[in-house]
């Protein structure tokens, strides 16, 4: 996802290093929507989203000195930010991974098509753990490896994660081939 | 060439060019000459686009506010630990100037003691200040803008004294930080006393 482009980056970036607030603040402008879009798209409740949104700049405040450059900025932020979204799943405790095997997964022939989800609806059905891998790796371009190191798995988990919510979104939103 | 049609994981890795899968090639292949997969593949993609179009959720209010003074407060705590340090400073140094008046030079002794006493201010001025409690009052924009400004220079200057043993050097350092810390503690205690009209 592209982040809004910042006028004058440079001198902002180098700015907040020395912990300007109004570089700080500008920064803020700049990527809190991204940064909050990211963080409710993997978490539960606008609440918590918000709560992923403040630790996110918090932290981005407190070290932003190490940010060598490289890579992007927003790169850099959405780091941050999909860490403290992650985080944040494990402290409330979603367990949900091992349920996604013994879910009822309907097959096409069960689901009506006025019954049909819409994308979003389908996205908030599957598992917290599922829609994160989802959106991670084919909305914000993660690896798999990234992902397994930020959720502290294995790559084969974040493949079978995303492979079973694609399996499921399918069949939920009726884009089973008819052949 | 795969013969039965390909699963939801092999559809990914050609969706991605993932080569690491072991059956990549054959997957690939089988793409290229099914028509049942080439469709759920033409799928796979449309979700994907559909999911990178979905609308983006913007916060319902500003939530720096509450980081600046989050990032504001902890400044102030990790200051504060360093005065805690700078206190045992200020005795060694005493100590110091105690044990070795006989044999240090006059103008020596005298940079030591002002030294000392430079120091002893500024902790006072971060006692007097810890004692008003900044955390629990509320300051304007303008004012918060001022005290962090003020707090970086503090914090720049504890950095410069750690690294300057020169008495000379450190003597005009220390006394830039009573001047700072007097005018941190003016800004508090006048947006303060203004709290009230």
């Amino acid at each position: 996802m592209d982040a809004t482009v910042m006028q004058d980056a440079e001198t902002v970036i180098t700015k907040a290093r020395l912990g300007d607030p109004v570089a700080l603040e500008a920064l803020y402008r700049a990527y809190s929507g991204p940064v909050y879009n990211l963080a409710r798209r993997i978490c539960r409740t606008t609440e918590d989203a918000e709560d992923v949104l403040q630790e996110t700049f918090f932290e981005v405040c407190r070290s932003i000195r190490n940010y060598r450059g490289e890579g992007s900025i927003w790169g850099w932020i959405r780091s941050v930010a999909s860490s403290k979204a992650l985080m944040r799943l494990r402290r409330n405790r979603y367990r949900e991974t091992d349920e996604l095997d013994a879910e009822y997964v309907p097959s096409a022939r069960e689901v009506s098509p006025g019954l049909r989800m819409d994308l979003e609806a389908a996205m908030d059905r599957l598992t917290v753990t599922a829609r994160a891998v989802v959106w991670l790796h084919d909305v914000e371009g993660y690896t798999h490896d990234e992902i397994a190191d930020q959720m502290g798995r294995t790559v084969s988990f974040s493949k079978s994660q995303l492979a079973r919510a694609h399996s499921r979104l399918r069949v939920w939103l009726g884009d089973e081939a008819s052949a | 060439m795969t013969t039965s049609h390909l699963t939801m994981e092999q559809l990914l890795a050609v969706r991605d060019g993932d080569r690491s899968e072991p059956a990549y090639a054959d997957a690939h292949q089988h793409v290229a000459e099914c028509g049942a997969c080439r469709v759920e593949l033409d799928r796979l993609h449309q979700r994907t686009a559909r999911l990178r179009a979905l609308p983006r959720m913007t916060p319902a209010r500003n939530q720096f506010p509450a980081v600046r003074t989050r990032f504001a407060t902890e400044r102030r705590q990790r200051r504060l630990r360093a005065a805690g340090i700078g206190g045992l400073a200020i005795a060694a140094s005493l100590a110091m100037v105690m044990i070795g008046r006989d044999v240090l030079r006059p103008n020596r002794l005298d940079a030591e003691q002002q030294i000392a006493t430079a120091k002893s201010e500024s902790q006072q001025l971060e006692l007097q200040l810890h004692a008003w409690n900044p955390q629990s009052r509320v300051l304007n924009s303008r004012a918060a803008a001022m005290v962090m400004e003020l707090e970086d220079r503090i914090a720049d200057l504890d950095v410069r004294l750690a690294q300057t043993p020169e008495s000379e050097r450190q003597l005009a350092l220390w006394q830039q930080r009573v001047g700072l810390m007097n005018t941190l503690v003016e800004v508090h205690v006048t947006r303060a006393s203004n709290v009230g009209f």
